[in-house]
């Protein structure tokens, strides 16, 4: 009886094997690029706004959460009082590809996108300013634009304007 | 007997008459018990009712019940409990209910990350707004340069209120609105004008009130490199915490001193630092006016010294062991040494430290009588403050100046010039407004009062009570320190020396004789017969620049060193960053790998003056005696160094004994007739600070400020080293026939305050 279930487990792996015959498995990668999933983790990049604007407010979550500490940004102010990074750079030859910057991120500025593996020839290379990282696009977040539920005023938006918001209050007014 | 209550089981010390918050805070529990409106400086109010927890009575009678712990007086063997399910709930309802209009401001809010709302908010558990509502918005003031408001962030807790007008006696800043509008600011956008507004920053629990200063250069707290530091913009001596990233300093904040500081700074204090910063900062060694390297303009200047021919003058802006170093070369090349720049000066400092031991502050704001001599807000501002708690607390404040200062409308004002104040401090002893109290104190900005005035008070406080107390200000960090080289009239032998062409060359440490230092007249005059001499310091200056050979030394929060301030307390600095050079971009500066990657960083700091000092020590093949000399005059005048984060330590007795044989200097004599010269100053105004932009856009006009009376609008003086051309500034606090100008103005006419002057009034502009 045991020795029956031995053949029948046998001829289960051999029929395995023989129904790969004839197929290609084998990816070559690099020459051949891969598909992958949409919520890979991939190098992260800097996002920009629905209006082009550039979204990240240099608020250094990103940095303070980041585990191998190879994120580095100094916040600058625009002359419209927006907050912005002056520098923001990424050591490459550190990110681990965890994701925690992005999640930390609370304005979606900073999105790992799919790329994942370059080579360089010198460490420095592997420092990423931020033209190298500031893409064009919302990334996978296109509606969200973080200024549009912050209380604070700026450009455009007055004060009473941004989402879920009442019009300023009269702090003159004595009425009850 | 030691006092004890317990919280969750837990024994808590306190001392009677604490709160048991007071307690728990000062027993470092308070991860336990959340709280907003209480600030161990502004009392308890019991507004936010954030602070609950549940109290069993020692009997069984009475059932538990849930308080204000802010506002229950701490009581022996007090069972409390703060880890049963109702009182958590009632923390965490209580932080929903001020979080309902709370905008979702934290990544672009400067209080983020000392923020103590979201520390609360994170300790009670509250995640999720049930509320989904529209949210209450306010527009924002505008309140000057140092100090940004942002209103949407109130919790109506009210310490900026307490803060600015209970503590600090505050007119320009009040509540407004009703009901849930209530908002917090100016009647109309201007400049908050309390020379403590910046403290608003540190008291309000939330983002509505951040540094504006700090906002133009920001980085978040848990980037910053921090550590102890001295405040060195006065003689006060407050204890700060500056914070720095990249090599550059970004903000001061408070580092409590009990005794002194408190929970506070002066906007002097806090916002005084971008001097590090300055354009103008000399950062490089130059010769002739021409950026060199250090070995170049080091040896040229030891080829100087080498002469023998040298003089060395010290100074009261830096700190100890810096004017030691000197002291010490002076002495093994056997060369003439001040610490001062005038013979005026000098027997201030001399005059200042024969002054028996001056009272903390934390002693001056218990005091009851308490006269103050001249405008003490602008030299000192903090010792200004303190007058002001005292005056919370009950005090009888008497002011006696040539005009109107804001203490002064505070309390009895008595307008007197300048030469008048000398005779009055003399007749204080009998004078009613020391009468009846128990702990009198009188404080004299030094330079107003001058040399023989400060004797006259020496001698009043001897008629006075034993517990009397007298303190003399100057705003000059370390004038104290300085004057133990003040005791045997080493400037006018320097300049004597000079005057018969045995010295020609001078090495200056921190000092600006040729520019607004005490005395300047008289060393412009004296320049002629030098032939070039060097500096040390760390801005720029008129002697800086005709400076031969320049040798820049680190800012104070970059280095370690001493401080002796008013009471004779010898505090101790760290140094809390080295300047680098900030990698902005790693392509261009090739080599740089950033900080965050580990990488290199770049020190461009120029180094301490000792460390110059030593270097010329040892081109002069002294280093040797150098250093033995140093260390026994360190040894000498604080045998046990504080550390930087000890409270100080107080100069023996037996040093200050050595001064007091100084004797009466004489008086100016001013006829009734003649205009008088008193100083102007204003909080913000000193050698340092002047480099700093954005203090500096609040400065007053610079001019002459007479009483209205005058009809003129500009007039010229004369003094014995050359006239002062100066628009006039009618003031109406200003006393009959006294002339206001600052120290600039001194220095260029080689006068002092107190003394006469002759004026040209002129109609024209
Ligand atoms: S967390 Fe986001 S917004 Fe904040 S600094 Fe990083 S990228 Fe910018
Ligand atoms: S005040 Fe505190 S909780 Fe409110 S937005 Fe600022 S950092 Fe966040
Ligand atoms: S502004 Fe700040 S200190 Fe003043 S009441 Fe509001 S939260 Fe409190
Ligand atoms: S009072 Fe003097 S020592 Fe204190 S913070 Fe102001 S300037 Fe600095
Ligand atoms: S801290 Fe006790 S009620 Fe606010």
């Amino acid at each position: 009886m045991r020795m029956w279930r031995n053949f029948v487990d046998l001829g289960a792996g051999l029929w395995t094997t023989l129904r790969q015959l004839g197929r290609i498995s084998t990816v070559s990668y690099p020459e051949a690029p891969l598909n992958l999933p949409p919520r890979w983790r991939g190098r992260p990049t800097l996002t920009r706004d629905p209006d082009g604007d550039e979204r990240c407010v240099a608020c250094q979550l990103c940095s303070a959460v980041c585990p191998t500490r190879c994120i580095e940004l100094q916040a600058g102010e625009r002359a419209d009082t927006r907050r912005y990074p002056l520098t923001f750079r990424i050591n490459f030859s550190r990110c681990i590809y965890c994701g925690l910057c992005e999640e930390a991120c609370p304005t979606l500025a900073i999105q790992l996108l799919d790329e994942f593996a370059f080579s360089k020839q010198h460490h420095a290379d592997f420092i990423y300013e931020k033209d190298a990282l500031l893409i064009d696009g919302t990334g996978k977040h296109p509606h969200y634009n973080f200024y549009r539920h912050s209380g604070v005023a700026l450009g455009d938006k007055n004060k009473g304007e941004g989402i879920n918001e009442k019009p300023p209050v009269n702090v003159r007014s004595n009425l009850p | 007997m030691k006092h004890v209550f317990y919280l969750d089981g837990q024994e808590i010390p306190f001392v009677p008459g604490q709160n048991v918050l007071e307690a728990t805070i000062a027993a470092g529990q308070d991860r336990q018990i959340p709280y907003f409106c209480f600030h161990p400086a502004l009392g308890s109010l019991g507004a936010c009712r954030q602070c609950a927890v549940k109290m069993y009575s020692h009997d069984s009678k009475h059932p538990p019940r849930i308080t204000m712990a802010c506002l229950l007086p701490a009581s022996d063997d007090l069972q409390l409990v703060t880890l049963e399910n109702d009182v958590h709930t009632e923390h965490r309802e209580i932080i929903e209910l001020l979080m309902t209009n709370h905008p979702l401001d934290c990544p672009v809010c400067d209080e983020g990350g000392q923020c103590h709302l979201q520390d609360m908010t994170v300790q009670t558990g509250h995640s999720v707004r049930h509320y989904g509502g529209p949210k209450r918005t306010y527009r924002n003031q505008n309140l000057g340069p140092l100090v940004y408001q942002e209103m949407n962030r109130c919790i109506t807790c009210y310490r900026c209120v307490r803060f600015y007008q209970d503590a600090a006696l505050g007119e320009d800043f009040g509540v407004f609105g009703s009901r849930n509008r209530v908002s917090f600011g100016r009647l109309e956008d201007g400049p908050l004008e309390s020379p403590f507004s910046g403290n608003l920053v540190e008291v309000c629990p939330t983002g509505v009130f951040t540094d504006k200063v700090f906002r133009h250069d920001y980085v978040r707290v848990w980037d910053l490199q921090q550590g102890p530091s001295v405040c060195p913009h006065c003689a006060v001596g407050c204890n700060t915490t500056p914070g720095a990233r990249l090599g550059t300093l970004r903000r001061i904040r408070n580092r409590q001193h009990p005794e002194i500081n408190g929970h506070f700074l002066c906007d002097r204090g806090r916002y005084a630092f971008p001097y590090v910063t300055a354009h103008s900062r000399p950062l490089q060694p130059r010769l002739k006016g021409e950026t060199s390297r250090q070995e170049a303009v080091l040896r040229q200047l030891a080829s100087r010294l080498e002469e023998g021919r040298s003089g060395f003058l010290g100074s009261p802006r830096e700190d100890l062991q810096s004017n030691l170093g000197l002291f010490a070369l002076a002495d093994c090349l056997h060369a003439p040494f001040a610490a001062v720049t005038s013979s005026w000066a000098e027997a201030l400092a001399q005059q200042c430290l024969a002054l028996p031991q001056a009272p903390s502050l934390q002693e001056v704001a218990a005091a009851d009588r308490i006269v103050v001599i001249g405008d003490l807000d602008s030299i000192a501002p903090m010792a200004g403050f303190a007058v002001r708690q005292a005056l919370g607390r009950g005090a009888r404040l008497t002011v006696l100046a040539s005009s109107r200062t804001g203490l002064a409308r505070k309390g009895d004002y008595r307008p007197l010039r300048p030469s008048a104040l000398r005779d009055q401090v003399a007749q204080l002893a009998d004078d009613p407004c020391l009468q009846g109290g128990r702990v009198p104190v009188l404080l004299a900005t030094a330079e107003t009062l001058g040399p023989s005035g400060l004797y006259a008070l020496r001698k009043t406080l001897e008629k006075l009570p034993a517990n009397a107390r007298a303190g003399a200000f100057v705003n000059r960090p370390n004038l104290f320190g300085a004057a133990y080289f003040a005791a045997d009239g080493h400037t006018e032998r320097l300049q004597q020396a000079l005057r018969q062409r045995e010295i020609n060359h001078l090495l200056c440490l921190g000092a600006d004789p040729l520019g607004e230092d005490w005395g300047a007249g008289a060393w412009r005059t004296l320049s002629s017969g030098l032939e070039g001499f060097a500096l040390l310091d760390m801005v720029d200056s008129a002697t800086a620049r005709a400076a031969e050979a320049l040798l820049p030394v680190a800012a104070f929060p970059e280095r370690a060193g001493l401080f002796v301030n008013y009471e004779g307390r010898i505090q101790a600095f760290a140094p809390v960053y080295q300047r680098e050079a900030q990698v902005l971009h790693s392509a261009v500066h090739g080599s740089g790998f950033p900080d965050a990657a580990g990488g290199m960083k770049h020190p461009l700091g120029p180094p301490s003056p000792l460390f110059w000092l030593g270097r010329l020590a040892e081109l002069l093949h002294v280093h040797e005696a150098w250093q033995k000399r140093l260390d026994f005059y360190l040894h000498f005048l604080c045998p046990a160094a504080p550390d930087p984060d000890s409270p100080g330590v107080l100069l023996p007795d037996t040093i200050r004994a050595r001064f007091e044989i100084a004797t009466l200097p004489l008086p100016p004599t001013v006829g009734p007739e003649q205009w008088e010269l008193d100083i102007f100053r204003w909080y913000g105004g000193e050698t340092l600070a002047d480099t700093a932009e954005d203090l500096q856009s609040l400065a007053p006009l610079r001019g002459l400020r007479v009483h209205p009376d005058v009809q003129a609008a500009s007039a010229t003086l004369q003094g014995p080293c050359g006239q002062l051309h100066l628009p006039v500034i009618p003031c109406e606090d200003m006393v009959q026939g006294v002339i206001a100008i600052d120290q600039e103005g001194f220095a260029e006419l080689g006068l002092y305050p107190g003394d006469p002057v002759e004026v040209t009034w002129e109609q024209e502009p």
